[in-house]
């Protein structure tokens, strides 16, 4: 007996424990990756800096630079056996090469990109990140089996590709903005085709959901029947039983909202 | 006279030596039941993390473009009895945003500042995506990207981007269609990076030795807290002396009618390498596979083997569905009738 006790007490341990030793390990997850990005790092400050200043590197760049690359060097030496030290090393070398990006960077105010940023415009990206946004919207259309044709916004991101690689940037940025536009109306499209199946996931989710708060409700009142939370949780109740049976999901939406803030406060009050 | 005082409820328990004697043999068959005591822990040790993982991101894949904006896709597991979700967006200014359920439908989003309000109505999973332009900064040549990660993240970098500046460790790093994709923890992150004219891309990575010690390292404690469970629990129940009934050998999964990995190559001509080999390998295993399987076989972190089984999805190879909180990764039966 007192072996299966220890053996309970063992299973327990391990259990809970094993959670965070898959963390950790996952942590330590192959080091010499520090040295590949260390490396670059290295590789591409010393061209800024070549391109920036030639041969007059100031001297304060040069020292945080030297300082820099021997901790890439103490990095290549710490591997593979002595972890904690290539780590340091690594975010030693790191944190110098950016404090000579800080200093070698234009003078130029930090801003936060925004779309409307013509320099900064990239048109291909943000044609690949509509097709991202059209691919998902294809994919829960199918699913909806709503039948909308896609075959036009197809047509129109293969000639904004074409515009884009043959150099045409002012017909490109026509055509992107009129896929915007498509692509915003098909998704409407969706949403109007998808109601229906929408409506009945919420229906279920609401016959579902009714029985288990009027259970709370039943036991409620069983504690404190002249609650004057429940009087009220009891007509929404009926009243969104009634709007989903007339299919006004939008209004049994938001009826439901309210009785969900009710039957908070009558839990509180239970628990009290 | 000075009586002596006796507690009354210990007046029983003395012996005629004055000594108390508890019996502490069988204490624990008296006071709970072993096997109920055994089960509750292991229960309650399996639902910690699961509980851990209500409502934080069980995914979260970044990819910054070359213009600065971050593609966020994000995979949230949220309670089913819950009307909505709210969650927390990395900034307010977002476009595309478009989140799906379990099974694939659009749900209705209302994106309010930072937060977005879903209706989620009974979905365990939802996927949201949508681009931000918050997340990075450029100054002069220099491009910073930040963030405050709610959970480990994966982050895609543009094709001939340099990391000149990193504020933390990386966890991984892999080469994507030449692009350098990072795996970074929880909490603040800083990269700066810039665009050089050269193609940039890092050394590819050979499984070395750290990553695989690793991984037998933790097969070795899972599959021992398994054996150990099991041994124990055969124990006990002999102990009891009950007639124990022959262990269930699992039947082998069963074979499911399936198209052929050769047929799916030639319907869908486009596939990746990578992902023909995933077909492959579900094909071979009857049609069907654990996605934890998958991971094991190819070796491959669980974002990177998930967004491949997501692109699977996507193109309409396989169907994936829920068995015992594990994705099971299916071949699709009906691929050629859709063709």
């Amino acid at each position: 007996m007192k072996t299966i006790a220890l053996f309970t007490i063992f299973v327990l341990i391990s259990g809970v424990a094993s959670t965070s030793l898959v963390n950790d390990a996952y942590a330590q997850n192959d080091p010499s990756i520090l040295l590949r990005i260390a490396t670059q790092a290295d590789k591409q400050i010393l061209n800024q800096l070549d391109r920036s200043y030639g041969d007059s590197i100031p001297s304060k760049i040069q020292t945080i630079y030297e300082k820099g690359h021997a901790s890439v060097e103490s990095l290549k030496n710490s591997l593979p056996d002595n972890i904690e030290q290539a780590r340091e090393d690594f975010l030693s070398a790191m944190k110098s090469f950016k404090q000579i990006t800080r200093m070698i960077s234009e003078p130029v105010a930090e801003s936060k990109l925004a779309t409307s940023d013509v320099s900064d415009k990239d048109l291909k990206s943000k044609l690949n990140r509509l097709d991202k946004y059209f691919q998902s919207l294809k994919t829960a259309s199918e699913k909806h089996n709503t039948g909308i044709d896609f075959s036009e916004i197809e047509q129109l991101f293969t000639q904004a590709n074409q515009q884009i690689d043959s150099g045409e940037t002012r017909e490109a940025t026509q055509t992107i903005q009129q896929l915007e536009s498509s692509i915003h109306e098909i998704k409407k499209k969706i949403r109007e085709n998808s109601s229906h199946s929408s409506s009945d996931r919420i229906k279920k989710f609401a016959s579902k959901h009714l029985i288990k708060i009027q259970k709370i409700l039943d036991r409620a009142s069983s504690v404190d029947s002249e609650m004057p939370e429940l009087e009220k949780a009891n007509s929404l109740i009926q009243e969104i039983k009634t709007l989903i049976s007339d299919d006004n999901i939008s209004d049994a939406k938001k009826k439901f909202g309210e009785l969900n803030k009710i039957v908070k406060t009558i839990k509180k009050s239970i628990h009290q | 006279m000075n009586p002596q005082i006796v507690p009354t409820h210990r007046k029983e328990s003395l012996r005629e030596d004055g000594m108390l004697f508890v019996r502490t043999e069988g204490i624990l068959d008296t006071m709970v039941k072993l096997p109920l005591l055994v089960a509750s822990m292991i229960i309650v040790a399996a639902v910690i993390p699961v509980q851990s993982s209500f409502s934080s991101p069980r995914v979260l894949d970044l990819i910054i473009y070359p213009d600065g904006t971050t593609h966020v896709s994000v995979e949230v597991n949220v309670d089913p009895l819950a009307t909505d979700y709210e969650l927390e967006l990395f900034g307010s200014t977002i476009d595309n945003f478009v989140v799906v359920g379990e099974n694939g439908f659009l749900l209705n989003t209302d994106v309010i500042g930072n937060s977005a309000l879903i209706e989620t109505f009974g979905s365990s999973v939802i996927t949201i995506e949508y681009d931000i332009h918050d997340l990075v900064a450029k100054q002069g040549r220099i491009w910073t990207f930040s963030l405050n990660a709610p959970s480990d993240f994966t982050l895609l970098l543009p094709k001939n981007s340099a990391i000149v500046g990193m504020t933390n460790l990386p966890i991984n790093m892999e080469i994507i269609n030449d692009q350098n994709q990072l795996t970074l923890s929880v909490g603040d992150t800083e990269i700066d990076y810039l665009f050089s004219t050269t193609p940039v891309v890092t050394d590819p990575i050979i499984s070395d030795t750290p990553t695989l010690q690793t991984d037998y390292f933790t097969y070795a404690i899972v599959g021992g807290i398994v054996a150990a469970s099991i041994v124990g629990i055969v124990a006990i129940i002999r102990s009891k002396q009950k007639i124990v009934k022959p262990i269930q050998v699992q039947q082998s999964a069963k074979k499911i009618e399936t198209v052929d990995a050769e047929t799916i190559f030639k319907l869908k001509p486009d596939l990746r390498e990578d992902d023909k080999e995933i077909v492959k390998f579900i094909s071979n295993n009857g049609g069907q596979v654990l996605e934890s399987e998958l991971r094991k076989k190819f070796l491959q972190p669980r974002t990177t083997m998930w967004r491949a089984v997501k692109r699977l999805e996507r193109n309409g190879v396989i169907e994936i569905e829920k068995k015992d909180l594990q994705n099971l990764v299916k071949l699709r039966k009906n691929m050629e009738e859709e063709e």
